[in-house]
């Protein structure tokens, strides 16, 4: 059990995200690229990912204006999103992303843009949350590590 | 020696609500090994690479498939190729087609964010040898780079 308040509160506030379902495995893999000579790895992938994403969200709102709605387009921009999403363990985003395919698939224009706004919403609150987290992981400062033996 | 992986009983809960079964950081290579991580978007690439790196790798990225046969026509080697489908311009499946037509027969694994048996069977034929969904997960390429590992172990 962490003794140190600050600490204690990252401990809950990252279990609360597995816990969850805002997070998978593939965080837990970022986490461990994080070391001494990396010490805000995690927190700069998430901001990158949030970056060049917001690009994407763009194109897709900017889709699902025009009609009829271009559906491989829609695919292959949502294809991007997925990648990115998933490489930094967005679990409900990438959810999302997966359903919005299946609406690309069969044609499914209502369902196609239902389930955009849905991911929308799981985008924000992901993004609001990790923001929260890193401010009390930068509060909390670095924390001492045993190195794994190589 | 080979590389030994902790049991499912020697995993620690990560906070996840279960054991996990491997780690980058659980292998230990005894030979210098190379990779090429192919992928159109940078953190990605950087995210790829670290995983790489952290296993013991020595890395080179490109983010098109141009670059990627470019490179290896210009003779550079590599143990390990790591093509994500979705490229831009040329997109991974001709990639791989076109470093298989250079002559390079070292291990290529794709990543896709979707993964069909039709995507899989497509990769195959073009003469990729790995297809798995991104991101690519320990499970999948630590095997992979223990048989590389292997492999000049036993020359």
């Amino acid at each position: 059990m962490e003794r140190n308040p600050l600490r204690r509160q990252l401990q809950i506030m990252r279990k609360s995200l597995f816990d969850q379902g805002y997070l998978d495995e593939q965080f837990v893999q970022l986490e461990e690229l994080q070391d001494e000579s990396n010490p805000n790895f995690v927190e700069e992938v998430v901001t990158l990912y949030y970056r060049d994403s917001a690009r994407l969200i763009l194109n897709i709102e900017q889709a699902l204006e025009r009609k009829p709605y271009n559906f491989h387009k829609l695919d292959a921009y949502m294809h991007q999103f997925k990648g990115s999403s998933s490489s930094i363990g967005a679990k409900k985003v990438k959810a999302e992303s997966t359903l919005f395919r299946e609406y690309c698939k069969s044609g499914n224009g209502e369902g196609c843009m239902r389930c955009f706004q849905q991911l929308k919403k799981e985008y924000t609150t992901l993004r609001k949350k990790l923001e929260a987290y890193f401010q009390v992981a930068r509060q909390a400062g670095p924390m001492e590590t045993a190195c794994r033996p190589k | 020696m080979a590389p030994a992986f902790p049991s499912g009983d020697d995993r620690a809960d990560f906070g996840t609500g279960g054991h996990r079964q491997f780690s980058f950081h659980d292998i230990v290579l005894r030979n210098r090994l190379t990779a090429l991580v192919v992928d159109g978007v940078d953190f990605c690439r950087l995210v790829e690479q670290g995983f790489l790196r952290s296993c013991g790798l020595e890395t080179q990225g490109v983010n098109n498939g141009d670059a990627a046969v470019e490179l290896i026509a210009s003779g550079a080697k590599f143990d390990l190729i790591i093509i994500d489908m979705f490229l831009p311009v040329m997109d991974g499946l001709e990639t791989t087609r076109r470093i298989r037509a250079l002559g390079e027969r070292c291990k290529i694994v794709g990543v896709s964010a979707y993964i069909g048996e039709n995507d899989r069977e497509a990769f195959l034929a073009a003469g990729g040898d790995v297809f798995s969904e991104k991101p690519v997960s320990p499970e999948v390429l630590i095997p992979i780079l223990r048989e590389l590992d292997g492999q000049y172990s036993n020359i």
